[in-house]
């Protein structure tokens, strides 16, 4: 996937934000979801979670906004152990944001304006704010075209986007978003991910199976196998790890094992993200064209 | 003056939604809606005969194709079914069935033309209203006037819940019919009941999920949402309230 949305790097040491620590959940009638599960989020980065379907990982979301409370193990926000009591998890939930994968799982008023605001105004914040942040948020995902329209009558990609500005109206530290470009074409998927890049000051959270895509747009990345996190650390170093991601049931991206190759001919590849990157180490390069295809596929 | 584009026209509760949403007058104040639609049901109501009824009809769908811009072939259609049930209505008044036949009475003839002119007449009056103004700005001024609120909430989620089930039904239907579920009447039968029984779990998983995205935002068990503002013109409310006048008056004189 030819995404040029990489903006990170040389963020330095982030801070812990959320911390997961020995997670166990299990659903009612079924296997654990979740097996001693831990995972650090670190603030203002990116960090996708990549793993097969059941492995867990809209679990976990839901267990970090806390929708769902763990069996065992606990959930640490800026250091301090997570409560349940209403008023704890709104206080949580004002910080945190959750976006579900299905985004009509979430929209419910009769315009998109009106389904912005309810988050808002659940803060108790005076009508002119809400409009304030109901337009910021819609500004934010570039659909304030759609503000009057009626939810059921929107695009795939739109609702979406819409389901996603109802989280950020209320500016959340933190925002987890499950699959995010599930069932989106490759516009959709550019188009959200250039909205969800401008968002510097918030710390991201999501669910993917594309492995290109983690590549591209996150900073870290967690892999998860069978309830538990198998890998965690810098997306280049995690997705080109062969072993990890076979444990995980993926393959490294093709950008990334194309990097390694260049990195093998000696060419600055460190930092390669995308296949517009490769492209400009390719166009600098002409030569290694030739040696990469006399050495073997990639 | 905008026009309206109907995408998708699957089912007519589909394009009348899309209607309700789209047309040219969505944007007008809801209580001048309602001062056309229910205050015409009232002059329908106040002034019988069928001149009236006709005068109002005729008014209401010149307001709906003219203004709001709603195509006329589809009021029409949209007309035609309860139109069909008012016509076998007034059939009652110009026939009477003995031992000797059918004989048609030349004394009902007053009373279906009026029968036909008041109940179709009332028809525009509703499905105007259904076509210009969405369902939930109608639940929102019903809530002003007194609905409660949970009985308001309760109906937009429903409304809200209709749609999403209406496209998981067709997709189960066309997944049904592309394995040849429908080619006996016993086999579209036993289809359909599993369709149905299919539908309940899925909008019970649904609402779980909605709950979920609820809670999410900090929802505390109200439904509270920003409501944009709609500015009401005064001089159009007089302009139709005296309009109505005129046709309650033209209806006296007339009959």
């Amino acid at each position: 996937m030819g995404l040029d949305l990489c903006t990170v790097g040389g963020k330095g040491d982030a801070v812990s934000m959320i911390v997961a620590e020995a997670l166990h959940y299990a659903y009612p009638g079924g296997g654990d979801a979740l097996a001693g599960l831990s995972l650090t989020v670190k603030r203002g980065r990116r960090l996708a979670i990549l793993g097969p379907n059941g492995a867990g990982k809209t679990t976990l979301l839901l267990h970090l906004n806390g929708s769902l409370r763990p069996a065992q193990g606990r959930v640490l926000l800026d250091g301090v152990e997570a409560a349940y009591s209403r008023t704890a998890l709104a206080a949580w939930r004002r910080r945190v944001g959750l976006v579900l994968q299905d985004a009509d799982d979430q929209l419910f008023a009769s315009s998109v304006a009106e389904d912005v605001s309810f988050g808002p105004l659940n803060l108790e914040l005076p009508p002119d704010q809400v409009r304030d942040r109901v337009d910021a948020a819609l500004h934010a995902m570039g659909i304030s075209a759609l503000a009057e329209k009626a939810p059921h009558m929107l695009s795939f990609g739109q609702k979406k986007r819409v389901a996603i500005a109802g989280a950020l109206a209320m500016q959340p530290e933190v925002l987890l978003l499950d699959e995010p470009t599930a069932g989106l074409d490759y516009l959709g998927t550019r188009q959200l991910l250039e909205a969800l890049g401008a968002l510097a000051e918030t710390t991201l959270v999501f669910t993917t199976h594309d492995a290109g895509l983690a590549l591209a747009f996150a900073d870290e990345v967690a892999l998860f196998a069978q309830g538990r996190v198998i890998a965690q650390g810098d997306a280049q170093t995690v997705l080109s790890d062969a072993n990890a991601m076979k444990q995980a049931s993926l393959e490294v991206p093709f950008v990334a094992r194309l990097a390694a190759r260049l990195q093998g001919l000696g060419l600055p590849a460190q930092h390669l993200r995308t296949e517009e990157d490769v492209l400009a180490v390719l166009a600098a390069h002409p030569l290694a064209v030739d040696q990469i295809s006399v050495s073997g596929a990639v | 003056m905008s026009s309206v584009v109907v995408t998708k026209p699957s089912a007519a509760m589909l394009i009348i939604d899309q209607l309700a949403h789209g047309n040219a007058w969505r944007h007008h104040a809801l209580i001048e809606k309602i001062c056309l639609g229910l205050g015409g049901l009232g002059v329908v109501i106040g002034q019988p005969g069928w001149v009236t009824g006709t005068l109002v009809s005729c008014a209401l769908m010149a307001a709906a194709v003219w203004g709001a811009r709603i195509p006329f072939g589809f009021l029409l259609r949209v007309l035609c079914i309860p139109a069909g049930f008012v016509v076998l209505g007034a059939l009652t008044f110009l026939f009477s069935v003995d031992a000797n036949g059918i004989h048609f009475v030349a004394s009902g003839v007053a009373a279906a033309f009026t029968l036909i002119g008041r109940s179709f007449a009332a028809t525009v009056c509703v499905c105007f209203l259904a076509l210009t103004t969405p369902a939930t700005d109608l639940l929102c001024g019903m809530r002003r006037v007194g609905l409660p609120r949970d009985v308001a909430e309760i109906a937009l989620l429903t409304y809200r819940f209709l749609f999403q089930i209406a496209e998981t039904a067709a997709t189960m239907h066309a997944a049904q019919a592309a394995r040849l579920g429908h080619v006996t009447p016993m086999r579209r039968l036993r289809c359909l009941g599993m369709l149905v029984a299919n539908l309940l779990p899925r909008a019970f998983e649904r609402a779980r999920h909605m709950e979920i995205g609820l809670a999410a935002r900090n929802w505390n068990g109200e439904l509270r949402v920003q409501a944009s503002a709609v500015p009401v013109s005064w001089w159009r409310v007089a302009a139709i309230v005296w309009g109505w006048i005129c046709v309650l008056w033209a209806g006296r004189v007339m009959q």
